[in-house]
């Protein structure tokens, strides 16, 4: 029995372990000269491998051309960038671990995450819809009663499916390839995640025209790069890279880049998201 | 920095309940698939001991097929390329009645089935092979022998292993949530992304999962107990005999 009792406290003593070291994370980048981020690699254009091979995206060009740069400033020295790969369900895990240092890929800040972690501002803004095969029945939110419907586990999209649509059949997979190809093959009608999401998966799907994104958006998905709670001092140098770029306007050319004309996805910034992330800037 | 630990996010809200449906669904998929498992097992294990060349390739190279190629692998294989292989009408019923679960069974099941096979084999090639030259001789045929002398020793021979087997099917049913199967591992993650308390949820996850082990594991002590063949199988300091 003593023995039994050891068993189910063992994971305990390991979630103990693992959260209690109390170097803060400048620290941690200072002493290994990496900072290392948690991104995904299968959501264009945000964070996926290209054709090259090259794993790549908006979101971690942020991190490499604006935080990496006030990381450099704030530290006095050249950090490396490490990346590996998080999903919904490990993101949060990941960063508590201590095994990243900082979530840079298309997570939505909420409040019920924040409970947890802490988010960067909000470097991109979106909200749900859904991808279907074109000329599908499949309008938007008030017409998936009854059908079977993809979504990304974990995400908030399944969220408020179940809550406003409890009808319709939820599946859910671990990651956009699978849910994607469930679309293709039929499994199911329609897939939701965040419209600029689908409009990503839509660009680099083998024949685009063959879908479409529809519904108005039944979410609001403020992006945010997320940090382990409690850690202010990096929360600053994270907050400030982005406030430089989107002051000096560095943050428009990336943007442009990805979501530009000539980007992977054309998505054009709406003038009110471009001004709403432009009073996320205090003066210096 | 440290992480303040909130157990009660396990039973408040809908956490309890998608345990529970987690838990049911892992415990339907694992018995179902142990079946399959099982017949497949002993079918296979068996044709691969007898006198018959052709049936003895055909079961071999069953399991080195489904053994041999990862359990991720017949996940994927079985919901996404056995469907469109399907007649239309049985495809979009099939999606209508949870094709997921069916897919996650069969990849469970035949890919479980070839492991099991070979523990049949060597249940069956520890019976001494006078044993069953003395049951042909005595005229039952190769079946009757089969079924008569040798599978009910060998399956009491290995009962052991089998335990082993039966324990990696339970627990490699969490890989079914690659293609969106709700069972238990499904389930602590989707209570962690909900409320963000991966500790936690992970560690009801790791309890139910042991506590479902180690009650497999003492019935089939228990099995052993009734079942085993008296000094045939070691059991432990107390069997002597």
């Amino acid at each position: 029995m003593k023995y039994l009792i050891f068993f189910l406290a063992a994971p305990l003593f390991l979630g103990i372990a693992v959260t209690t070291s109390a170097e803060t994370t400048l620290k941690k980048i200072d002493k290994s000269g990496t900072l290392v981020i948690g991104t995904r690699t299968g959501s264009p254009p945000f964070a996926y491998v290209n054709k090259n091979n090259e794993w790549v995206g908006f979101s971690i060009d942020l991190v490499e051309k604006a935080i990496l740069p006030a990381l450099n400033k704030k530290l006095n020295k050249q950090i490396k960038l490490e990346k590996k790969e998080s999903a919904p369900a490990t993101r949060i895990p990941l960063l508590t671990s201590n095994a990243v240092d900082l979530i840079a890929e298309t997570m939505t800040d909420t409040q019920s995450r924040r409970d947890s972690v802490d988010f960067s501002l909000t470097f991109f803004a979106t909200g749900a819809q859904f991808l279907v095969k074109k000329g599908s029945p499949i309008k938007g939110i008030q017409t998936i009663a009854g059908k079977r419907v993809a979504a990304q586990q974990g995400s908030t999209n399944a969220r408020i499916i179940r809550e406003r649509a409890p009808s319709a059949k939820l599946l859910e997979f671990p990651d956009q390839p699978a849910a994607f190809q469930a679309l293709a093959q039929g499994q199911v009608q329609a897939y939701t995640n965040d419209g600029i999401q689908l409009a990503g998966l839509k660009a680099k799907a083998p024949k685009p025209e063959e879908w479409a994104v529809v519904g108005e958006f039944f979410s609001y998905e403020p992006y945010g790069m997320a940090l382990r709670k409690g850690d202010s001092d990096f929360r600053q140098v994270v907050n400030v890279g982005l406030m430089d770029a989107i002051e000096s306007g560095k943050y428009f050319e990336i943007y442009d880049k990805w979501f530009g004309p000539k980007g992977e996805v054309p998505y054009p910034l709406a003038p009110e998201t471009k001004r709403f992330l432009q009073m996320q800037v205090v003066p210096k | 920095m440290s992480y303040t630990f909130n157990w009660s996010i396990l039973w408040t809200g809908q956490s309890g309940g998608w345990l529970l449906q987690g838990l049911f669904t892992t415990i339907e998929i694992s018995i179902l698939a142990w079946w399959i498992a099982v017949v497949l097992g002993i079918g296979s294990g068996a044709m691969r001991t007898v006198p018959v060349v052709p049936l003895r390739w055909a079961a071999a190279a069953y399991v080195e097929f489904f053994r041999n190629v990862p359990l991720l692998v017949w996940m994927f294989f079985w919901y996404f390329a056995v469907p469109p292989l399907l007649p239309d009408a049985v495809r979009e019923w099939l999606f209508d009645h949870g094709a997921e679960f069916w897919a996650a069974l069969c990849a469970l099941g035949v890919y479980h089935g070839a492991r099991f096979s070979e523990v049949i084999r060597a249940g069956i090639q520890a019976i001494p092979k006078t044993q069953f030259e003395a049951a042909v001789s005595t005229g039952l045929t190769v079946t009757q022998a089969y079924r008569l002398i040798i599978l009910p020793i060998a399956l009491r021979l290995i009962i052991p292993p089998a335990t082993n087997e039966s324990l990696n099917l339970l627990k490699n049913s969490s890989v079914a949530l690659t293609i969106g199967v709700a069972e238990l591992t499904f389930q602590t993650r989707q209570i962690e992304t909900y409320t963000a308390k991966a500790f936690e949820a992970l560690a009801s996850g790791t309890v139910i999962y042991l506590l479902l082990c180690l009650t497999i594991a003492a019935l089939m002590a228990q099995v052993e107990r009734r079942y085993a063949i008296p000094g045939m199988i070691a059991q432990g300091a107390v069997g002597e005999n």
